[in-house]
């Protein structure tokens, strides 16, 4: 057989899986990859690590220093692709260098969204992805005093408490009446806040940045209360977008994301896509989405890694689920946490503890859970919601967190992979 | 690969194992001085407990594990090798996601700095002490063939027992 040539796009939890995927199943293939970043791929969550201190940015390089050479992988770092020509098979460069490919996996990922206020562009104001925007907000932290953060979400709360493990005074600006509003539900949201307040971060809703002050440094914000607040650091929370400008005119198909099919292939057959920058299939409420998560890129790009080296691993969907710790409060949300349409809500409450958990039935199936300081049965939670299981009978029995373990473990066989069981009676059964 | 199994009809419930394995993953290794270190060592196996039923739980060190994908910082890795799912502790920044997806929810988490634990097949024993501890042999390590005949094996004699009983 010919010699394969692979091109990826992205450096990233994706593209790195991809490598794998591809060299799991072909080990002689060329494999090229396009990177906008210079570093090797790196933790992108743990920039937060980074920013509070506890990691250096070696800590943060997710394979080890030989990794790209012992799979033999070309390098271009610092490089961004601009043009796809799917008929021809290239890739082009931003500086024309057209690089053809005989499978290309689109793993560019996203990019914060801006503020769009006045003053956006002044010294001070950074968005949290990468290891440069870190960078440069540990410089500025150095020398100022507090950091105001616009978006109560994961990025926006991390960020935050990086700079008041700093020592830096942090106030969240949250538009919508309630931080974390796409993570967890009302009650989480409550307490985390609770919490993060009594931390010393404080939270203020319904406000928003109306302009940037300063010169070319940011020396304070105007809400769009009127207040002038004093800050020295802004950091944009506002969410992401993918990265997508460059398939414009290529044919491939865009909707949120670029559209991946169940082997995570665009509408061209060689051209697949993995992570922040895919629309897949949302396992829980069967429509379509970017499930910007760590997790899914991991797995998406393992997937059309395989897939483009000829194998034939469907991929599931992905699934919108979160896990955080701050202040040594841990929380992890998962699926639909909103009764809607019949379904069940079953909770329990200690607030006074900051303990709160909340299943959501619908049709007899688990389909979304949230916890909050006592998290350890989450993983449960996780595999019924992804195999779908009828568990009606069980649902009090999953709120104390612990099912009879010999039901469960009938719902679990195939699970993570597993080819075999021994039943208690001593029977090996070989899982098809 | 050599892994625990569990005969669940011998569990008591009596937690021998849980202190074994802690005592294994402490400092000191010796249980007077174990149940004195701060913070305390933790149990990688844990004994899950109804009035009817027990069950001793721990990693399965699964051929598709998801907490590998899971895990933001890169400290998790199936070894092709010995086929055990490896746990990089000093790389772990504790942001729970490999207990959100761990389906046997066998994953701990220690108080404030300390990595997240799970059982690691105790590579430099011969047997895990988790199942030499076991009074009843509800814990057996090795291969899912071997486990499968000894299953066997005692269902034989349970049948043999409750006949001499009933006769």
């Amino acid at each position: 057989m010919r010699k394969m040539h692979y091109l990826i796009l992205g450096n990233c939890a994706a593209g790195l899986n991809g490598i794998e995927g591809i060299r799991s199943l072909d080990k002689k293939g060329e494999i090229t990859l396009i990177s906008a970043e210079s570093y090797p791929a790196y933790a992108r969550c743990l920039i937060t690590n980074f920013l509070i201190g506890t990691h250096s940015e070696e800590d943060l390089y997710l394979r080890e220093k030989d990794f790209y050479q012992k799979n033999g992988v070309k390098v271009l770092p610092g490089k961004k692709a601009v043009r796809i020509f799917p008929k021809e098979k290239k890739v082009e460069t931003e500086e024309g260098k057209k690089i053809p490919y005989d499978a290309l996996l689109i793993a560019t990922g996203a990019s914060p969204k801006a503020l769009m206020v006045k003053g956006e562009e002044k010294k001070g104001v950074f968005g949290f992805r990468t290891l440069e925007d870190a960078k440069q907000i540990l410089k500025r932290a150095e020398k100022a005093e507090k950091a105001l953060v616009f978006g109560g979400g994961l990025i926006g709360l991390k960020a935050g408490y990086a700079l008041k493990k700093k020592g830096l005074a942090v106030e969240v600006i949250v538009k919508s009446p309630r931080v974390l509003s796409r993570v967890v539900e009302e009650n989480s949201s409550r307490l985390i806040a609770k919490w993060l307040q009594e931390k010393g971060i404080k939270i203020r809703t319904g406000l928003a940045a109306r302009e940037i002050l300063g010169d070319k440094e940011m020396s304070g914000v105007l809400l769009d209360n009127g207040e002038e607040v004093k800050a020295q650091i802004a950091i944009v929370g506002k969410g992401v977008s993918p990265n997508l400008s460059f398939t414009e005119g290529s044919g491939i198909n865009t909707h949120w994301g670029i559209v991946a099919d169940n082997y995570l292939r665009t509408n061209f057959q060689e051209i697949f896509v993995a992570g922040d920058v895919a629309e897949t299939k949302d396992l829980v409420t069967g429509e379509r989405t970017i499930n910007a998560l760590w997790l899914a890129a991991q797995e998406q790009g393992k997937t059309a890694g395989i897939n483009m080296a000829g194998g034939e691993k469907a991929y599931p969907g992905s699934i919108g689920a979160n896990a955080a710790e701050f202040f040594g409060l841990p929380f992890i949300s998962m699926g639909c946490l909103q009764a809607r349409n019949g379904e069940i809500i079953r909770e329990r409450k200690e607030e006074k503890k900051f303990i709160y958990r909340r299943l959501v039935f619908k049709e007899g199936r688990l389909i979304g859970a949230v916890l909050v300081g006592k998290v350890e049965a989450a993983g449960i939670y996780m595999a019924l919601i992804r195999k779908k299981e009828r568990v009606e009978n069980l649902m009090d029995e999953l709120l104390e967190g612990w099912i009879d373990y010999g039901k469960f473990e009938k719902i679990l066989e195939g699970e993570n992979g597993f080819r075999e069981t021994v039943t208690p009676d001593g029977r090996l059964i070989k899982l098809p | 690969m050599k892994r625990i199994f569990v005969d669940e009809e011998r569990c008591l419930g009596c937690r021998s194992c849980e202190i074994a394995c802690a005592i294994k993953h402490s400092h000191s290794n010796k249980l007077e001085k174990a149940i004195r270190e701060q913070p305390l060592p933790i149990s990688r196996i844990r004994v899950r407990k109804d009035e009817n039923n027990a069950i001793p739980l721990q990693c399965r060190h699964c051929p598709e594990p998801s907490c590998v994908y899971a895990c933001i910082a890169g400290g998790i890795r199936k070894d092709e090798k010995t086929g055990l799912v490896v746990f990089e502790e000093k790389k772990c920044v504790r942001c729970y996601s490999c207990v959100m997806v761990c389906p046997f929810a066998v994953i701990k988490l220690g108080k404030e700095e300390q990595p997240a634990v799970k059982c690691d097949l105790c590579q430099e024993e011969e047997i895990p002490p988790c199942v030499r501890a076991c009074p009843t042999g509800a814990l057996f390590f090795g291969e899912a063939e071997e486990f499968q005949e000894l299953m066997e094996k005692r269902r034989k004699r349970g049948e043999k027992d409750a006949l001499l009983n009933t006769g």
